[in-house]
């Protein structure tokens, strides 16, 4: 590849801001979508990004910190969750589809109603890369420390209600908590990436890299490692597209990491014929 | 009623279900302290509901006495390790099986809990019992259904549960790897342990169980397999279910 044309977008620091911050999020999101996807929570992880866009919305109207509004929003679709399937016994997907449209539907109406802020949502929909400013990256990088602090102090505890929850709550262990404390991380890492890839596409960092990685490894630690990779190498891949071909750098993202996954499946399938993929 | 403390085991007047239905009606049954003690019954007996319920996962609707260890279920159960049905298990979840038996030692430790060199080494000792040191590396759902068992019931030792509850332990397994579970359950009992478990298998029952509870919705019987393994409470117990293996291995064909 020719050197100038990699080095070309990093002359704009809006280009430098942008690769840091998506490639931060895209990281962050990666690691922790691994237990998403090992829970089979994909659906959850989108209706979370779906409230958190309201709780942005309702940030904006009110003139206070969007993050926080927008974590707020997240976080009771999240626990509200673990509460319903823990007194109803079953995952209620019927539910939390009906609830969490219903409030990003409350959202789109908030901010299109509200003059001056039709603007924000298409960037909110849709993400709004070029605009991240060094105090998000600040907020992402901050957050990311916290997130893999978290991870790495409580990681067995985190692996054992995720594998076991009944036999480690049936012998006493607050299984409850460390549940709950995964979902807040995710809350968190979907909230921080609503601003690289929007709303609608914010799942895929969750989701992609982490079942990409779980076609290459049985190890939980590798498949960690391996999809945080996966989500470095579709950013920053993502983002050279979009600035050469003028594409949305949240859908290029995205984009790039679906056929990360596409290529390892077809790759594997003909190396293993009639493997199980998965 | 003071719990009694040389029972693993007490319930009395135990109702129990989910949301309407009751499941169990007015169950009461006595465990005592290294048994091996078999809970037989139909489907939709009441078995799993039993056994959750003994260790707080399922909130009984009533109970005159519901105790664990001579503790409430809450207390008691962090003596104890529950084996779910294996169908409840993510067997393709990406964990080795050292992985599997020190969250015997987190479960003890709480959730504050660090793994240390010795957790390692208690639980390659566990391993080793059981006969499956040399897989130690491999991941869970590469490991038969016997061996399953063996890193499980190994989690249990390292666990340091003094009580082992089993839900359908012998379903998936072949006749020897039955009976070798069957030889392990007796080496537990030696070990001080107190197995527990919901069986379909009436096959090992008189031969290594020391207490067999029928269930079905209400207790048909209680007591020493001799006692409770009669043809006339299997023909009861499984009605609607033939044929079926009589207490002597024969097999009796009840015509509903």
């Amino acid at each position: 590849m020719n050197l100038e044309l990699v080095f070309e977008p990093l002359q704009y620091s809006f280009m430098v801001r942008a690769f840091l911050g998506v490639s931060l999020v895209a990281v962050i999101a990666a690691i922790i979508g691994t237990f998403v996807v090992l829970k089979g929570l994909a659906f959850l992880g989108d209706a979370i990004a779906h409230t958190a866009f309201t709780g942005i919305a309702v940030g904006l109207l009110l003139g206070i910190s969007i993050h926080l509004s927008a974590f707020s929003f997240a976080l009771l679709t999240a626990l509200g969750v673990v509460f319903l399937t823990r007194i109803s016994q079953v995952r209620n997907d019927t539910a939390l589809a009906i609830l969490f449209t219903g409030v990003f539907a409350l959202g789109i109406v908030l901010l299109s109603t509200s003059p001056g802020f039709v603007g924000d949502l298409n960037s909110l929909l849709l993400g709004s890369v070029l605009a991240i400013q060094a105090g998000d990256i600040a907020v992402i990088a901050s957050f990311a420390l916290l997130l893999l602090l978290v991870l790495a102090v409580f990681f067995p505890q985190f692996v054992l209600v995720s594998f076991d929850p009944v036999g480690a709550e049936a012998a006493g262990f607050p299984v409850v908590v460390f549940q709950s404390l995964l979902l807040i991380l995710t809350a968190a890492a979907i909230v921080i990436s609503i601003q690289a890839v929007g709303v609608v596409l914010v799942v895929a960092l969750l989701i992609t890299p982490a079942a990409t990685a779980g076609l290459l490894t049985k190890r939980l630690k590798a498949q960690m490692v391996i999809s945080g990779v996966f989500g470095l190498v579709s950013s920053l891949l993502g983002l050279y597209i979009s600035y050469f071909f003028g594409a949305p750098p949240g859908a290029t993202v995205v984009l790039v990491a679906t056929l990360l996954f596409a290529v390892v499946l077809v790759v594997q399938k003909l190396r293993r014929p009639g493997g199980k993929a998965c | 009623m003071v719990p009694n403390t040389d029972l693993a085991l007490e319930m009395r007047g135990v109702t129990a279900g989910y949301q309407d239905k009751v499941v169990l009606h007015a169950v009461s049954w006595q465990v005592p302290r290294g048994t091996l003690a078999a809970v037989i019954g139909p489907n939709g007996g009441g078995k799993s509901t039993l056994l959750k319920t003994a260790v707080g996962l399922l909130k009984p609707f009533s109970f005159q006495t519901l105790s664990l260890l001579g503790q409430s279920p809450q207390e008691g159960r962090k003596r104890a390790a529950y084996l779910p049905q294996r169908e409840e298990v993510d067997w393709g979840f990406p964990i080795t099986v050292l992985e599997v038996v020190l969250q015997g030692r987190l479960v003890r430790k709480g959730w504050r809990g660090r793994l240390r060199r010795e957790d390692y080494a208690k639980s390659r000792e566990a391993l080793e019992f059981f006969g499956i040191a040399g897989l130690e590396k491999a991941q869970i759902g590469a490991l038969s259904g016997g061996q399953r068992q063996r890193v499980f019931l190994a989690r249990a030792v390292v666990q340091e549960a003094d009580l082992i509850l089993l839900d359908e332990p012998a379903a998936g397994l072949d006749a020897q790897a039955q009976h070798e579970l069957a030889d392990l359950f007796v080496a537990l009992r030696r070990a001080g342990k107190t197995i527990i478990a919901a069986t379909h298998d009436l096959d090992c029952l008189t031969e290594c169980f020391d207490q067999v509870l029928a269930l079905n919705g209400q207790v048909l019987a209680a007591g020493e397999p001799g006692h409770v393994l009669t043809e006339e409470t299997l023909v009861r117990l499984f009605a609607r279910h033939f044929p079926k293996v009589g207490a002597g291995g024969e097999v009796i064909v009840h015509e509903p």
